[in-house]
């Protein structure tokens, strides 16, 4: 079959994996920053970090910003290496059905621990 | 000095080796391509590579010079390890000894429509620039196409049909920042693309072998931000 290319298409997914990578480097340190300021951290003082519906909501955000990256340089490394539609296709859909997975389960941690 | 060099000769049916030569060769104030035209000369008359200028202006003799894709013509034998390794660019197609076949990187070179677009009529003298709009351009229009960043670049090999490679890149953006150009929407049209841009991960092994010292990355940075700009 002709080889295609498309125009106008790319930018989006580019632009996304810079905006989480952002978002990840703004939320470690200010977390450690937290995490050291709020005492000793044994599992009391650990579940305490995520009490407040804030840390849940930064920490969510995080993890969905982690998974998108994941998923963005996924999608480069088929593109580059796994050249065959067929095994590109359901590999790029399996992860991003892991991932989406991994995002409900986080929210499900962060919400269980009560406010 | 003791040489090893990728020899192939698609009429024999034989498949490629690496071939030792030595020759008596003062390497003070001497290029690779000097060591290589005294070889042909004295040892082996049948040892193909491709050369003109011999002062790094053409841009014919790209070649992998132990393991670093540089023009023979401007490395200098001095400091080299021996035995010296030459082969061909890499991930071309190999038409006899240290010749490669360009064909695909020029077909991605003309796809960027490397000349303006102005559809003004043509004035009386020239089309002006100030020296701002002018100095846009440098770092941009040296390059002499020789092929020495695109074959190294890691994305050019794994999609070589597709990813246009630095040298192409470079030269679409210095037509997209050319003041008297006035297809830059279109230019950034077609290079909007997964493949034909996106495939750069910025490593930058083009700016580390390119014999004129442009930078191809900072240019393909900058073709990244106009699309930005124009899209928010």
């Amino acid at each position: 079959m002709k080889t295609v290319g498309g125009a106008r298409r790319g930018l989006g997914l580019w632009l996304a994996q810079r905006a989480s990578a952002v978002v990840m480097a703004l939320y470690l340190p200010a977390f450690l920053a937290y995490a050291w300021a709020s005492g000793p951290l044994d599992y009391p003082g650990w579940r305490a970090l995520f009490a407040p519906l804030a840390s849940k909501v930064a920490g969510l955000l995080f993890v969905a910003a982690l998974l998108l990256h994941a998923w963005v340089g996924l999608r480069e490394i088929c593109i580059d290496y796994v050249h065959p539609l067929a095994l590109r296709l359901p590999l790029l859909f399996l992860f991003a059905l892991a991932y989406l997975g991994c995002l409900a389960w986080a929210a499900d941690i962060l919400w269980s621990v009560p406010a | 000095m003791r040489f090893r060099i990728y020899r192939y000769d698609p009429e024999s049916g034989a498949r490629p080796r690496m071939q030792d030569y030595e020759i008596a060769f003062d390497p003070a104030g001497k290029k690779v391509l000097d060591a290589l035209i005294a070889i042909k000369e004295q040892q082996d008359e049948s040892l193909a590579f491709r050369r003109s200028c011999r002062e790094g202006v053409c841009g014919s003799d790209g070649l992998n010079i132990n393991g670093v894709n540089s023009l023979a013509c401007v490395t200098a034998l001095a400091g080299l390890k021996e035995p010296i390794e030459i082969r061909p660019l890499p991930r071309l197609a190999v038409i006899r000894d240290l010749v490669v076949d360009m064909g695909q990187f020029y077909r991605h070179y003309r796809a960027v429509k490397p000349y303006l677009i102005n559809l003004d009529p043509e004035p009386e003298s020239e089309r002006l620039q100030s020296p701002a709009q002018r100095a846009e351009l440098d770092g941009l229009y040296e390059c002499i196409l020789c092929g020495c960043c695109t074959t190294a670049c890691p994305s050019f090999w794994w999609n070589p049909d597709k990813f246009l490679g630095p040298a192409a890149l470079l030269q679409a953006y210095r037509f997209v920042a050319d003041s008297r150009d006035q297809a830059a929407d279109e230019r950034l049209d077609y290079l909007e693309d997964p493949y034909r841009l996106f495939r750069c991960h910025g490593i930058m092994n083009c700016v580390e072998v390119c014999p004129k010292g442009l930078n191809p990355t900072a240019a393909i940075g900058k073709i990244k931000t106009l699309l930005v700009k124009r899209s928010l």
